[in-house]
């Protein structure tokens, strides 16, 4: 087992909009990114539970010709809101750093 | 035909010598996008640029002496950062002062993107309005209730501008990748092609490394395809740099949803054609009717007021959500004797060191920092109420007893004199919606003005 920061060039986090959180995977080489793609790490119901919303608002979709994973849940709260920490989203990543990739 | 991206954003800045060496190329448009909702609801909602306004007249007055002495259509997008009328007339005095200082003379289009309330209402009443991601329906109190809303426009009224004699181009809210797709466009270019071109330029050095500061990029577009290549000589477009850039702030990289349409990357290729350049076919745009375009619109919230302090001692760290609570209950007690009720206001104190950053999102719990940070602020209707609020939490912070106390002669290290800062009007995003267009100018009125004298 590998953590996924260790595997990762790019782990990244930035709005989509005022109201979608995007998590970005980049890999360096085919073979790391085919390994974590694969691994079935970066499920719906998993990142639905990091970043407590509901699976059927997560989408994890692989970009092959990127070596890339995007992630995208909803936003804790809309960018800005009173409630809101994070007005551009850039430090939203941490939970994914520590995911082990078999 | 060739177009510049000068800067991700006007005001980010740009080297003369890629702006220079790109001019040289043979350049047949130069844009920048100058906005973005990313900095959040505020410079939208004030009218404000988040930018400098000296930083942005550097980088306006390069581009329109470039574009008007050699003949090169200039277009800024999303104009003063919002791209409402307040950010729209500051970049129009901005432009007509750097005119008037160089002795420059053009004919300039002003897009306005700000819609009447009556059309908004009106596409409301009619059902053309819906929630674009998890927010509510708009309704007309809610359209009433916004402090203001921008459209976001497609290439249509970029086109109307460019068509009515325009040389410089002054757009409110607008689609980044529009500024570059409009003129190729109506040259006969392929809409994947031109608009996905825009995609990638938009935020200018971005798909350039080494990544020190923004820069000018260049698109070449040809029938079949399209090339990415920096303006600086010393920086390179690395292939999976331009590839990843169809990821960003984007909830897909195979469909990303544009005024008019939909952008389709599923069959593209990306190919390094040399250690500088990447060339791109493929891109696919599927046109969508009804023509819908995006809004965004804040509301107010009153006045803001920020407070800075750091806490070092281990037993108040160690209780400190009993210690904020105690404080939070003293605090509504000492506003009501001011004549503020509890709902007059909101008060919110963010524990740096724990979980201010990830809020309920946070995964690491039970952890002791031996130093934490704490930010309060107050929101009320008025900067008298928010200011009379803070300084109450900021005496009770300082000054309150905590089961083991010995730092009895305050608990807080307070970093600045003044410690209450007024942050100003607050506002939060109250509208992201997308309305339906039975014309796609509908909402952009393009008003011409001659600045200076044309040479």
């Amino acid at each position: 087992m590998t953590r996924l920061a260790d595997l990762a060039k790019v782990v990244r986090s930035k709005n989509a909009g005022a109201l979608l959180l995007t998590l970005d995977l980049m890999f360096e080489d085919e073979a790391t990114y085919r390994r974590v793609r694969d691994s079935g790490v970066l499920d719906a119901a998993r990142i639905a539970a990091l970043y407590r919303v509901s699976h059927n608002a997560v989408s994890v979709i692989p970009y092959d010709v990127a070596f890339a994973i995007k992630i995208t849940v909803p936003r804790a709260h809309a960018s800005g809101d009173p409630e809101d920490g994070d007005v551009y989203g850039a430090q939203q990543h941490a939970p994914l750093l520590d995911l082990e990739v078999p | 035909m060739r177009v510049l991206a000068a800067s991700g954003q006007l005001g980010y800045g740009f080297t003369e010598q890629a702006f220079e060496r790109a001019l040289g190329l043979g350049i047949d448009l130069i844009a920048c996008d100058g906005g973005s909702m990313d900095p959040g609801p505020y410079y939208l909602g004030a009218g404000v640029p988040f930018v400098s306004r000296r930083a942005m007249k550097r980088d306006l007055a390069l581009l329109l002496e470039a574009g008007v002495t050699r003949g090169i259509p200039v277009i800024v997008g999303s104009a003063g950062g919002g791209g409402g009328e307040p950010h729209l007339a500051f970049t129009r005095a901005l432009a007509e002062e750097i005119a008037a200082e160089r002795g420059l003379g053009f004919r300039m289009a002003l897009i306005h993107a700000e819609p009447p309330r009556d059309a908004l209402r009106a596409a409301v009443a009619a059902g053309k309005v819906r929630p674009l991601g998890p927010i509510g329906e708009l309704d007309e109190a809610g359209v009433d209730a916004a402090a203001r809303i921008v459209a976001m426009m497609g290439v249509e009224p970029l086109q109307a501008a460019l068509a009515g004699g325009a040389d410089v181009v002054l757009a409110g809210r607008a689609s980044d990748a529009a500024l570059f797709a409009a003129l190729p466009l109506m040259r006969g270019h392929d809409p994947g092609l031109a608009w996905h071109l825009g995609k990638i330029i938009e935020c200018g050095a971005q798909v350039t490394e080494p990544r020190v500061g923004q820069d000018c990029v260049v698109g070449t577009l040809a029938a079949d395809h399209f090339d990415v290549e920096p303006g600086h000589p010393d920086r390179r477009c690395p292939r999976v740099r331009v590839a990843a850039h169809t990821l960003y702030e984007t909830p897909s990289p195979y469909e990303l949803t544009e005024p008019g349409g939909v952008l389709d990357t599923r069959a593209c290729v990306y190919e390094q054609v040399d250690p500088r350049r990447v060339r791109v076919t493929g891109s696919r745009f599927h046109a969508r009717v009804p023509y819908t375009v995006k809004l965004e619109g804040v509301a107010a919230l009153g006045f803001r007021t920020v407070f800075v302090a750091g806490v070092r001692d281990p037993v108040l760290i160690a209780g400190i959500d009993d210690f904020v609570r105690e404080c939070r209950a003293r605090v509504a007690s000492e506003a009501r004797s001011l004549g503020l009720a509890d709902d007059d206001y909101s008060l919110n104190v963010r524990v740096y060191g724990r979980d201010a950053v990830m809020g309920e999102r946070e995964p690491v719990r039970g952890a002791t920092p031996h130093e934490i940070g704490l930010v309060a602020d107050v929101l009320a209707a008025d900067e008298d109420s928010s200011r009379a609020v803070m300084a109450k939490l900021r005496y009770m912070l300082l000054h309150t007893d905590f089961p083991g106390r010995q730092c009895i002669s305050g608990n807080l290290a307070i970093p600045f004199s003044p410690s209450d800062l007024p942050a100003g009007p607050a506002y939060r995003f109250s509208v992201w919606h997308t309305v339906e267009l039975d014309d796609p100018l509908s909402l952009f009125p393009v008003e011409i003005v001659d600045v200076g004298v044309r040479a």
